[in-house]
């Protein structure tokens, strides 16, 4: 499963896309993006490593938070809601607006929630593309080594 | 100050803390974990004076003011008798965990859960909004659930965390309904209100909210006939069967109970379900406890027995039930943790905890030896301990009842009460003789892996004395401590004189005797374990329950079998036409408008009609695929074209949704189709025809439905109110992102948590047997390659093995 092409495309793509889904996902609340858009893309970059590289090279990559992701995101999703008590209630929004020169810059609890719902997103879409795709490269494998013993045994 | 939320939240944050910096490394960390639970207990007890007086602390916090939700919290004389007991113990126990879990790396997450389990207990008895208490119920119930689990790979601990999971949960689902009725008639969920409320005992809601209730408390405290669950609790680490499983989770059901006392006490219904109940399940498990040789189960069901003394002595609207209902509570945990902690002990050193094959313990651990004969005397009611004074109290009241007024309750009780105790006695001598001082045991001994430390046995000896000397100065607290539980459990002010000699009063004499026999009881213990083990199985309400749980499981199999059998397409075919009949009836109730749709649809412009041309072209092409992955790729061309509407009409954040899963999608299925048998060749049959009906037929009224609801329009739309409030109220301009993170977070949050529990069951799904022993039969593939003289493999058998994939 390691084409040499796809390799090359993985090690220039995979960042650029990871870094577009950054973009996305920190225009979110006010341009097209957000949350789960931005989890759907870094998913995809991540998906290139797994079909340039394998399943376990990118587990290797990507450390062993890869699958504890989708939890995280929903302590992430309930930290955001639980911090709106200071704000009157669960759920209620609390925004932080700051100047930086000119620019405006604000972080609020929804954005922590949509943090956590992009964790969720990659994680889940992560379980079930690695999980397939080690059943497949050893269902590759096993036919490759029957082959091979096919082979054997004529000789 | 909110120093009832800061305790609560110290506790919850200490959890994820103890969990990170890995305490597994040093014992030093035992101090350290004992600390928080400390520092709260010494908190209270500075409180206590206050309480005494009369006062309570109340801190309310809104939680969702528009919905009415609120968390309040109230500390009064018996949230800080049960807060006291839940931390105080707490940090004893958090103590032994470190010397129990030495060295091990789990050690931090067994921290992380009995940190959760202790914040949770605590806001549970501190409650006073019913909807808090049941979240707080709930939270026990899955800490509990982890911690009988903790053994994941033995079958055993798993088996019954899921049965106590089921059952309290179960119970904790009727007690909600309980408490929704009781809320909606009050029109309040503040406990204080409820139970303020005039003539609420008399409501016409009341025996149907209260008999719920009591399913709530009967489970979690494990009374007849759901006290099966905590035998099989004794799976779990013994830190966690000491703590949660003896002194204080099980103790929520009778807690709840008492808070309820002050309002339903009056009641008929009240009287006779706690007084049979409990009566029954105390005999029940005093008779129990000498069964069993392991010396946890021996424990369990002394606890059990202690459970339905507790809920029996509720019963009563008698001074010495109070007595002796809050002396036995605080007695029990101070004798039963450290006797369970001792059987940790025991364990961790001699490998096992089966009486059986231990023998002559004394010499090899003297201060557990000390320690146990210590809580022993306490449990079995021996002069001065706090346990003599429980049994004493809990005597003299149903002596006093069958002295004035009730001869049977109170000549009941009194027997019932020395029967449990005998046998308890009988149990713990057992205990003791078998365990520590006999020199043969039955059968194989086991033999001494290390000797505990005095840091090990510590905080049980520490919680021992208290128990054993903690009655000689009881008038030094009496009043500060069990006056103000007694209050808040009867509703009037208390005011007490304990007294632990009261000279050779029946009572005593009585008290005497229940030693006496049990020496009998001990002698005898060979007969009636052989007298138990022929009692027929299919009476035990473990057994029950198991064939009950079997028949659902049975039936679900059955059913999915029934309905799901057959192979995807005619599966498919009858939802998609069951889809086709409600697109019908919702046509059939709308033909006027529908005439109108046709009317006044307009002609697409000449983009439309080239994407409509491209969809119609992949759909054509999916239908005409000779294999799944050119299948899959028309699909997705399909997929796309839909995206390119969503860009048409100007919906950029749809559009982008869309494409990502799209792409996604069709890796997946590239996935999936790989592991999947090579395609039968696809045949042009009739069934082929039907399918293609079923899908022209779907695909048309799919398309009536859609417009149908696009022109019926219930109510005004809410567009305008997201457009215009936005930017002002959510301070984003993408009004979907801040309607999916903001206006609608209640909907996000339950979409993601479907999200999170998908990828739990791909996880699990995914490495199921199936594909586990490929796995294996791969790797047993590749051994037989690099070994030489491979065995034949001819390509016949090829050609069967990658059938069977």
């Amino acid at each position: 499963m390691t084409e040499i092409y796809l390799r090359l495309v993985d090690k220039i793509l995979t960042p650029i896309i990871i870094l577009i889904a950054i973009f996305l996902f920190l225009r979110g609340h006010d341009l097209p993006g957000g949350g789960f858009i931005a989890g759907l893309v870094a998913a995809s970059a991540i998906e290139l490593t797994i079909l340039a590289r394998g399943a376990e090279a990118t587990r290797d990559r990507y450390g062993p938070w890869l699958i504890p992701l989708a939890g995280l995101g929903l302590v992430a999703a309930a930290t955001a809601a639980l911090l709106g008590l200071y704000g009157g209630g669960f759920f209620r929004s609390i925004w932080l607006e700051f100047y930086v020169f000119d620019d405006k810059l604000k972080f609020g609890t929804p954005q922590l929630f949509d943090l956590g719902v992009m964790f969720v997103v990659i994680g889940m879409a992560l379980t079930y593309l690695l999980r397939l795709s080690e059943a497949a490269e050893a269902t590759a494998v096993k036919q490759a080594a029957l082959e091979e013993r096919v082979e054997e045994s004529r000789l | 100050m909110p120093a009832l939320a800061l305790c609560l939240i110290l506790l919850f944050a200490a959890a994820p803390f103890f969990w990170l910096i890995r305490p597994h490394r040093s014992l030093v960390f035992a101090w350290l974990a004992a600390l928080p639970p400390a520092a709260v207990t010494v908190w209270q007890a500075l409180q206590l004076p206050a309480i005494a007086q009369g006062n309570v602390l109340v801190e309310r916090y809104a939680w969702a003011p528009t919905l009415g939700l609120e968390i309040a919290l109230r500390l009064d004389g018996l949230a800080i008798f049960f807060g006291l007991i839940i931390t105080g113990i707490g940090a004893c126990i958090a103590f032994y965990t470190a010397y129990y879990f030495e060295g091990d790396k789990r050690q931090g997450f067994f921290y992380l859960v009995l940190y959760g389990f202790m914040a949770s207990m605590l806001g549970l008895v501190w409650a006073d909004d019913l909807l808090t208490l049941f979240v707080f119920w709930e939270g026990t119930s899955i800490t509990s659930y982890l911690l009988i689990a903790f053994k994941t790979d033995y079958k055993g601990a798993t088996d019954g965390a899921r049965r106590a999971l089921i059952v309290t949960t179960a119970g904790g689902l009727a007690m909600l309904a309980g408490m929704v009725i009781l809320g909606l008639h009050v029109g309040s969920f503040n406990i204080s209100e409820i139970l303020a409320t005039p003539g609420i005992a008399n409501a016409a809601i009341t025996p149907v909210a209260l008999s719920l209730l009591f399913l709530g408390a009967f489970t979690k405290s494990a009374q007849f006939p759901f006290q099966f669950w905590l035998p099989g609790a004794m799976a779990a680490p013994t830190p966690a069967s000491a703590y949660l499983h003896s002194a204080t989770m099980v103790k929520a059901g009778v807690f709840l109970l008492a808070r309820l006392h002050p309002a339903f006490s009056e009641l008929d219904m009240w009287f006779w379900t706690l007084f049979l109940v409990g009566g029954f399940t105390m005999v029940l498990g005093g008779v129990s406890s000498i069964r069993y040789t392991d010396m946890k189960a021996l424990l369990a069901y002394a606890t059990v027995a202690v459970l339905g003394t507790l809920v029996m002595l509720l019963a009563f609207r008698e001074k010495y039930a109070y007595e002796a209902f809050v002396v036995t509570v605080l007695a029990h945990a101070l004798y039963k943790a450290p006797l369970f902690l001792s059987a940790g002990i025991v364990d961790h050193a001699m490998g096992t905890r089966d009486l059986r094959k231990l023998a002559g313990l004394a010499r090899v651990m003297p201060v557990v030896m000390v320690t146990v004969v210590l809580a022993a005397l306490s449990m079995s009611g021996v002069i001065p301990t706090m346990g003599f004074l429980a049994k004493e109290l809990m005597l003299e009241n149903g002596y006093q009842l069958f002295e004035h007024s009730e001869q049977l309750v109170g000549g009941l009780m009194y027997v019932a009460a020395a029967l449990a105790a005998l046998f308890m006695v009988g149990s713990i001598i057992t205990l003791i003789w078998e365990g520590f001082f006999r020199q043969q045991p039955d059968e194989e001994g086991a033999h001494l892996h290390h000797a505990p430390s005095f840091g090990f046995v510590a905080p049980a000896l520490l919680l021992t004395v208290l128990g054993t000397i903690g009655a000689l100065f009881i008038s030094a607290y009496e009043n500060l401590l069990f006056a103000p539980a007694i209050a808040a459990i009867s509703g009037e002010p208390a005011e007490l004189h304990f007294k632990l000699w009261h000279g050779f009063t029946p009572v005593f004499l009585t008290s005497l005797g229940v030693l006496a026999v049990g020496f009998v009881v001990f002698a005898l213990r060979q007969l009636l374990r052989r007298g138990f083990a022929a009692v027929p199985q299919r009476l035990s309400s473990l057994v029950v329950y198991d064939s009950i749980v079997d028949a659902i499981y049975h039936f679900a199999y059955r059913l999915t079998v029934l309905i799901q059998g057959s192979p995807m397409a005619p599966q498919a075919s009858v939802t998609l036409l069951a889809g086709v009949l409600v697109a019908l009836y919702a046509i059939f109730l709308n033909t006027e408008r529908t005439i109108v749709i046709l009317d006044s649809l307009e002609i697409p412009g000449i983009s439309e009609w080239l994407i409509f041309a491209l969809a119609i072209f992949g759909a054509l092409a999916t239908v005409r695929a000779r294999s799944r992955l050119s299948a899959i790729i028309s699909l997705g061309v399909v997929g796309v074209t839909v995206t390119l509407f969503f860009v048409l009409f100007g919906a950029p954040d749809l559009a982008l949704t869309q494409l990502l899963i799209e792409v996604l999608s069709v890796i997946l299925l590239v996935l999936v189709f790989f592991r999947v048998r090579p395609d039968p060749a696809i045949e042009l049959d009739r069934r082929r025809a039907f399918r293609l009906f079923v899908a022209i037929a779907m695909g048309f009224f799919g398309f009536a439905v859609v417009m149908i609801n696009h022109v019926t329009q219930v109510g005004e739309s809410i567009s305008p109110y997201f457009l215009e409030k936005s930017y002002s109220l959510g301070k984003g301009t993408n009004v979907v992102n801040v309607i999916l993170v903001d206006f609608r977070g209640y909907d996000t949050m339950g979409e993601i948590t479907v999200l999170g529990l998908a990828a739990l069951g791909g996880y699990a799904l995914l490495r199921s047997p199936h594909i586990q022993s490929l796995r294996r039969r791969i790797d047993a593939a590749r051994g037989l390659n690099s070994q030489d003289g491979a065995p034949e493999v001819s390509a016949q058998q090829k050609a069967t093995e990658l059938g069977h994939d």
